[in-house]
């Protein structure tokens, strides 16, 4: 009866923290613009969060640099289980036209456990919707 | 007795990571440091060995808000070394999505200064406008960002009367709605009080630092690279430079603001004097050998690309200096002698891409060498609280 | 003050410190100086012609040497100065007295030629990661960098 209710209540409001690791900005402008009026984001009970312990889920952007490999890894345990990871955008899953650079690693599934991929470059506002509401259904 | 504090790579002040320490004494900034490289993805390396073609690709995706004026300046440069001279329709049209661009980073910008000074109404209205903008640059060039409309030697796609007629329709929208927000962002009390003589940088000091674009206009100097080494066709286009001289944060959003006024008047003009013809000219596959500088009036300021090759198809060397990395040594001038609480406010007036420049705040407490990281939310609220008494502060020394 | 005025004052200041004088396009000039020259083409830029904005210093890996590259504007003009150093002793004088907001920019050209950068206010590495092994420059033509093979999770090894 409890984890029924716990379940729902995750379902219900799964607040996310934004994290770029060494992207172009573009899929950042376009998460941020899911969350103004014309494309909703907080109908869904979504909360832009500031610090990962408060996070359910981390949308991530952007090919992970060397630099922010351990950042990466620090905020990834940094946030409380369960936890769900998406990765936004052509460089998060696999580099986009940085491969090949030096700083650059690849996708953010190189660093930690992704769970829903959204592809675009960049990613639609609707797209990303999509993939929130795709990750909620798969709970 | 000072204290360090780390501003780490993970904010969600800026959506981008840079790592900022501030050496603080009380609520007063002593010195900043930023270290850089969270960014740094290696590009003018890759640069080297992609062709030309390939490259407009690889600079669009410098920074995804100012995309098309890195493709712009390199395929400027690119067509001055091979003396391509695209034709005037081709320049007509990428004029007009440079300056659709430069409306759509500065409402966003206006939006985020809401967002910092606490002012969320502001922000949402702003964005709800800015989805115009991306309207009509879906229909004209396919997608929101990254609009892939530039080739060497000219544009890609073609405007048809369907169009034209849509953005002028919009342009009455946006011109009354940027009216209104004219009229919020310089007469409201509590948003004016919290933007004045915040970040303050003389005019000897922004150009002794370098500094470009609003920043410096903000401080009365009238340097444009649109006026001062016109490119595309900004030598037939009738404009005014803005420049204000109150050289603060309430200084570099009145820049702004008139900017956007002048950038609609641009597009009125290019769309009603559109010349008919080809869209662009045919490029050779490869350059001969030589060298150029390209500069380019970016929102953020001034874009620098210098290109060399050595007559094959890929360039010897391409070197891209962004904007932002242009205001860096002003913004920590800025910072010093400010307050804690400026800071996201003071960051964000430089209108920072960091990811052009390059390739969370740690507060150091000088005393006893230990490491606090303070979430930038945390600085902000701050920020709100201490607002209404700011002028006492700015005063007082704190007796620590 | 245009492009043909420039060239005639430079060529009278400088005389025969000048190596190279070129105007490929309008509004864009290329002056060669040597290194030790450096110092007194800046100045006279400044203090006389008024090119007080520096955009950006650029390096470029020539083989046998390093060329760098001053790119100074004004409202009439892009002016470039341009030295070259030998590849064995890459030294350069720092112009951060005349315009303190090059350090930036010089800090860049240690970080990614090994330039060695002398009266630099401030000489840390500017955009290379903390665990970035020393001696590895990456604009160099002779580093190149390999990519190591990635481990896509879930898919076939």
């Amino acid at each position: 009866m409890l984890t029924k209710l716990t379940r729902w209540s995750r379902l219900k409001s799964p607040w996310i923290l934004h994290l770029n690791t060494g992207a172009c900005n573009a899929c950042d402008i376009e998460v941020v613009a899911a969350l103004t009026p014309r494309f909703d984001l907080e109908r869904f009970g979504v909360l832009l969060k500031a610090t990962p312990r408060h996070a359910d889920v981390i949308i991530c952007t952007g090919p992970a640099t060397r630099q922010m490999k351990d950042r990466l890894i620090r905020i990834y345990e940094q946030t409380p289980d369960p936890k769900f990871v998406i990765a936004v955008g052509a460089c998060a899953m696999s580099g986009c036209v940085y491969r090949g650079a030096y700083n650059v690693i690849g996708g953010i599934d190189q660093v930690i456990p992704v769970d829903v991929y959204v592809p675009g470059c960049p990613v639609r506002p609707d797209a990303v919707i999509d993939g929130v509401v795709k990750l909620l259904n798969k709970l | 007795m000072k204290f360090q504090i780390p501003i780490g790579p993970q904010h969600p002040a800026l959506k981008e990571p840079i790592g900022l320490r501030i050496t603080v004494e009380g609520e007063i900034i002593r010195d900043a440091d930023l270290r850089l490289g969270y960014n740094h993805r290696g590009i003018e390396k890759l640069a080297e060995s992609k062709t030309w073609v390939q490259n407009i690709y690889l600079t669009e995706r410098i920074c995804g808000i100012c995309s098309h004026s890195h493709t712009t300046c390199y395929v400027q440069g690119v067509e001055k070394l091979m003396e391509l001279q695209p034709p005037k329709r081709g320049l007509y049209i990428r004029t007009l999505v440079a300056e659709l661009e430069r409306i759509h980073s500065h409402l966003l910008w206006l939006g985020v200064a809401g967002h910092e000074a606490g002012f969320d109404s502001f922000f949402m209205y702003i964005w709800r406008d800015r989805e115009i903008v991306m309207d009509i640059l879906e229909i004209i060039s396919g997608n929101r960002v990254h609009y892939g409309i530039n080739t060497i030697g000219g544009v890609r796609r073609d405007l048809d009367a369907l169009q034209v007629k849509r953005t002028l329709d919009s342009l009455d929208t946006l011109r009354k709605r940027s009216e209104y927000y004219k009229h919020l962002g310089t007469n409201e009390p509590s948003f004016v009080a919290r933007l004045a003589r915040v970040g303050y940088l003389s005019r000897e000091e922004a150009i002794s630092l370098c500094a470009v674009g609003p920043t410096l206009r903000a401080s009365g100097v009238p340097m444009d690279v649109r006026k001062d080494d016109p490119y595309a066709v900004y030598d037939e286009v009738p404009f005014e430079v803005c420049t204000a001289d109150t050289c603060d944060v309430l200084g570099r959003t009145v820049v702004r603001i008139k900017e956007l006024f002048q950038s609609y008047n641009i597009i009125e003009y290019l769309l009603k004097n559109l010349p008919a013809g080809e869209i662009a000219v045919k490029a050779p596959r490869r350059a001969r050998p030589g060298e150029m500088v390209s500069r380019y009036e970016a929102p953020r300021g001034e874009n620098i690309h210098y290109i060399k090759s050595n007559g094959t198809d890929k360039p010897e060397r391409l070197k891209v200096r962004a904007p932002t990395l242009g205001n860096y040594a002003a913004t920590i001038k800025m910072l010093k002698n400010g307050f804690i609480a400026d800071v996201p406010l003071i960051f964000a007036a430089i209108d920072p891409c960091i990811c052009c420049a390059e390739r969370a705040a740690a507060i150091v407490n000088a005393r006893t060498g230990e490491e606090k990281i303070v979430p930038m939310d945390i600085l902000r609220q701050t920020s709100q609280r201490t607002s209404p008494n700011k002028d006492e502060k700015r005063e007082a020394e704190w007796p620590l | 003050m245009n492009d043909q005025f420039l060239i005639e004052k430079a060529k009278e200041r400088l005389k025969d410190k000048v190596l190279s004088l070129t105007n490929p396009a309008p509004r864009r000039i290329f002056l060669g100086v040597s290194v030790e020259n450096l110092l007194e083409a800046v100045n006279w830029l400044k203090k006389d012609m008024g090119f007080t904005h520096l955009s950006t210093i650029s390096g470029v890996d020539l083989g046998q040497s390093f060329e760098i590259l001053y790119h100074f504007a004004n409202n009439a003009c892009s002016l470039t100065i341009r030295t070259e150093i030998p590849r064995e002793t890459p030294q350069l004088p720092s112009i951060c007295e005349l315009t303190p907001g090059a350090v930036l920019y010089e800090r860049e050209l240690q970080d990614m030629f090994g330039i060695a950068v002398q009266n630099i206010p401030d000489s840390r590495p500017l955009l290379l990661p903390d665990g970035w092994p020393a001696g590895n420059y990456p604009l160099r033509k002779d580093w190149k960098y390999e990519r190591p093979p990635e481990v896509i999770p879930g898919g076939k090894k």
